[in-house]
């Protein structure tokens, strides 16, 4: 308290000295003091602009004209690229595989980083070993990551086969990477494993910043563990657990190394996801007409969902307030 | 006084234009050269053929770069889009034909003499030239083959490797009966080549990827060259679920003794002698069906249109790069063909008994079809095959769908 108002002393003086200097040039001062903040960081929102909206502009410009494979733009070509993006034949298979891949990543991610988070928070002998163990696959790099699981379930040379022979488990090779039934939910499960460390310290610095008291008080109330998880815990680590999961839905929306890595989206286009088939049509074919059209397509679509779901988010956080 | 000192800014100017003007003509040039990644080898050879190159072109510069096959074509791509080509560039030969549609290759001809050009081996210049105008030159040319291992085909009792279809099936039967861990004929099912390993039993039963400007993926040829493989697969003549292994799984079994027959290119044999030097096996001709063929592929050296030192560029190229030296040199380092006949004559190709399995192909090789989209094909024909591989569509009716794709990529 002391403190505060000690701070708060000097205030009176600097208005008084601001009225003085107001005083001198009424007007222009009033205005130049308004906008002067605004004036300060407009060179860095404009550089903000350029750098983020450049390229989307330059995007754009190219989805609508006849583009060759060198990047030469020609003549405005009436929405061609996108109508052959929407009547290619591996569009809607990319797209749906595209969004069950992220929502069984994220939802997987979340599901499981959530109790992770939650044993990390508790104290025990090694915690903070445990807590390294859980970051370490944030260390590698997710192409790293993909090279070793492409190696260890080759069906022939693979460590997870041999693993699994050696245990008897296991008579004849299976190639889990040769058939889509087996390989999109492996990757699916990799990408989950990546994902975990970003979301559990995320969902940890959450579980730090809430007070032991309440939790106190709730226990001394009778609540059970599961009470205490359901209506303490859970409400009030929600922004953390929004901010993850929008996060979390772009990064793993955009998601190229791992799929790219270990299945190229073989055997025939079934483990193809938006972003893998992007690279393929323009760097591999050289049509940089639909694939400028597709990445206007998939920077709408995040954008939508997300502005969705931040309203919906927000919109909640208001009718619980 | 005003005129005298505009007089003589005037004539300081003029003689620092003619300073410039002579300094520039006795400039020296420099031309960059971006070159694909063979092997760790490719580097030294380029460098090798630049310091030759400059010491007879005093103050002439050559500078070599190295890239990633797989970056390659993004590269150069980003390089033409942004006004930066460099001025030589090794391509896949296929992709050529894009460079010639956008006007981005320089023909060839006027930088060369007629003695120069008829120094190669006609067969490889034809996937280089369009309307009759030459827009590279070959500088790395396979052939394929069918390895065999000696051992495990003596122990299944073939004494000598077949030489059709027919004779792989039995051969790989035979092997099975082993009842090892060892597969009788190797397929590849995944990522790049895929499509050509299927393009062996395609030709060999007669059939094309594209004829009379239409494809023929489904015509009867082709249904039955895919459904060889695929009864081969059924039979468990192949090693399992072939769509799990690419070219250097395959070629690895092979390495490891695993496999009795497999289809691959020269490299094999540079791969075998380092990592399984007891290997004892064998090599001979593609399977016939109804025809002869093989897959000849060949990477391209070509000038940019854009370079302002074409004339110097291609004096780098006739005199020092495509010299017999060289040739010879940078074919048997990184092990491939020779393209020129001077090359080919030199002792180390033409005593080369393992060789001869290739150099006999040559005159049956197919090249990849110089059209646009080309790579769209490619992978229109090896989801087909994957689909087929796997299980989840007939050979009709897979081929029927890609040749429909192909079709409208002939069109577009």
């Amino acid at each position: 308290m002391a403190s505060s108002s000690s701070k708060a002393d000097p205030a009176p003086e600097a208005g008084v000295g601001r009225t003085v200097n107001r005083a001198k040039t009424p007007s222009i001062g009033k205005i130049g003091r308004a906008s002067a903040p605004y004036l300060l960081i407009l060179p860095s929102i404009l550089f903000a602009f350029w750098i983020i909206g450049y390229p989307i502009y330059d995007m754009a410009n190219m989805s609508v004209h006849a583009v060759n494979r060198f990047g030469k733009t020609a003549a405005f070509n009436d929405f061609a690229n996108y109508q052959r993006l929407f009547s290619h034949q591996l569009f809607i298979g990319c797209l749906i595989r595209t969004l069950v891949w992220t929502v069984f990543v994220v939802g997987g991610t979340v599901l499981l980083s959530v109790p992770i988070a939650l044993i990390l928070n508790e104290r025990f002998y090694g915690r903070t070993l445990a807590r390294i163990i859980i970051m370490l696959p944030w260390a590698v790099s997710l192409t790293m990551t993909g090279i070793v699981w492409r190696w260890s379930l080759n069906g022939q040379f693979g460590m997870v086969n041999a693993t699994l022979s050696s245990f008897g488990l296991q008579d004849t090779p299976v190639e889990w990477l040769a058939t889509s039934t087996t390989a999109f939910p492996i990757l699916i499960a990799i990408g989950i494993l990546v994902s975990i460390p970003f979301t559990v310290t995320v969902i940890l610095g959450g579980l730090s910043s809430l007070q032991a008291d309440i939790f106190e008080a709730a226990t001394i109330d009778g609540a059970t563990g599961w009470q205490r998880f359901r209506y303490l815990t859970l409400p009030l680590i929600r922004p953390f657990l929004n901010i993850v999961l929008v996060l979390n839905f772009i990064y793993v929306f955009n998601s190229f190394p791992l799929i790219w890595v270990m299945t190229q989206g073989d055997p025939a286009n079934s483990t193809d996801i938006l972003v893998t088939w992007l690279y393929k049509l323009a760097f591999r074919y050289g049509e940089l007409g639909i694939a400028s059209a597709l990445s206007i397509v998939m920077f709408v679509i995040l954008l939508a969902l997300t502005i969705t779901y931040a309203a919906l988010a927000m919109r909640n956080e208001r009718s619980q307030a | 006084m005003y005129q005298n000192r505009k007089r003589r800014v005037v004539s300081l100017l003029a003689g620092a234009a003619a300073i410039l003007s002579v300094s520039s003509a006795a400039q020296a040039e420099t031309i960059r050269v971006v070159l694909g990644y063979y092997s760790a080898a490719t580097q030294g050879l380029f460098e090798g053929m630049a310091k030759d190159f400059m010491e007879k072109h005093p103050g002439d510069e050559v500078k070599i770069e190295v890239i990633q096959w797989d970056n390659l074509q993004q590269r150069l791509t980003t390089d033409i889009a942004g006004g930066t080509a460099p001025d030589i560039a090794m391509i896949g030969t296929r992709w050529l034909v894009d460079y010639v549609k956008n006007d981005i290759a320089e023909p060839l001809d006027a930088y060369m003499t007629p003695e120069f050009k008829a120094g190669f081996i006609e067969s490889f210049l034809s996937p280089s030239t369009f309307d009759g105008k030459m827009y590279g030159l070959p500088v790395a040319a396979s052939a394929r083959a069918m390895y065999y291992n000696k051992d495990l085909l003596a122990k299944a009792g073939v004494n000598e490797p077949p030489t059709n279809w027919d004779g792989v099936v039995d051969t790989a039967k035979k092997i099975k009966a082993l009842g090892t861990d060892a597969y009788g004929f190797a397929l590849q099912g995944k990522e790049i080549e895929t499509d050509a390993y299927w393009y062996y039993s395609l030709w060999t039963h007669g059939g094309e990827i594209l004829k009379d400007g239409k494809s023929g993926v489904a015509s009867p040829e082709a249904i039955k060259a895919l459904t060889l493989y695929k009864s081969m697969i059924d039979e468990g003549l192949t090693e399992p679920d072939p769509t799990g292994l690419n070219r250097q799984d395959i070629e690895r079994l092979f390495k490891q003794g695993r496999i009795g027959m497999i289809l691959s290119g020269p490299w094999l044999r540079g791969q075998i002698k380092a990592d399984a030097p007891t290997l004892n096996y064998g090599l001979s001709a593609i399977p016939e069906g109804t025809a002869k063929a093989t897959y000849g592929v060949t990477d391209t050296l070509m000038v940019f249109n854009s370079s302002p030192n074409k004339e110097l560029a291609m004096k780098f190229l006739t005199e020092t790069a495509f010299s017999p030296k060289w040739r010879i040199e940078f074919s048997t380092k990184e092990g491939f063909l020779p393209v020129m006949k001077e090359e080919a004559a030199a002792p180390v190709f033409a005593d080369d008994p393992q060789l001869k399995a290739f150099t006999d192909m040559l005159p049956y090789a197919r090249f990849a079809p110089p059209v646009a989209n080309w790579e769209q094909m490619v992978d229109a024909v090896i989801a087909a095959v994957q689909k087929v591989y796997i299980g989840q569509a007939q050979p009709e009716a897979a081929l029927t769908e890609a040749a429909t794709t192909i079709d409208g990529l002939i069109q577009q």
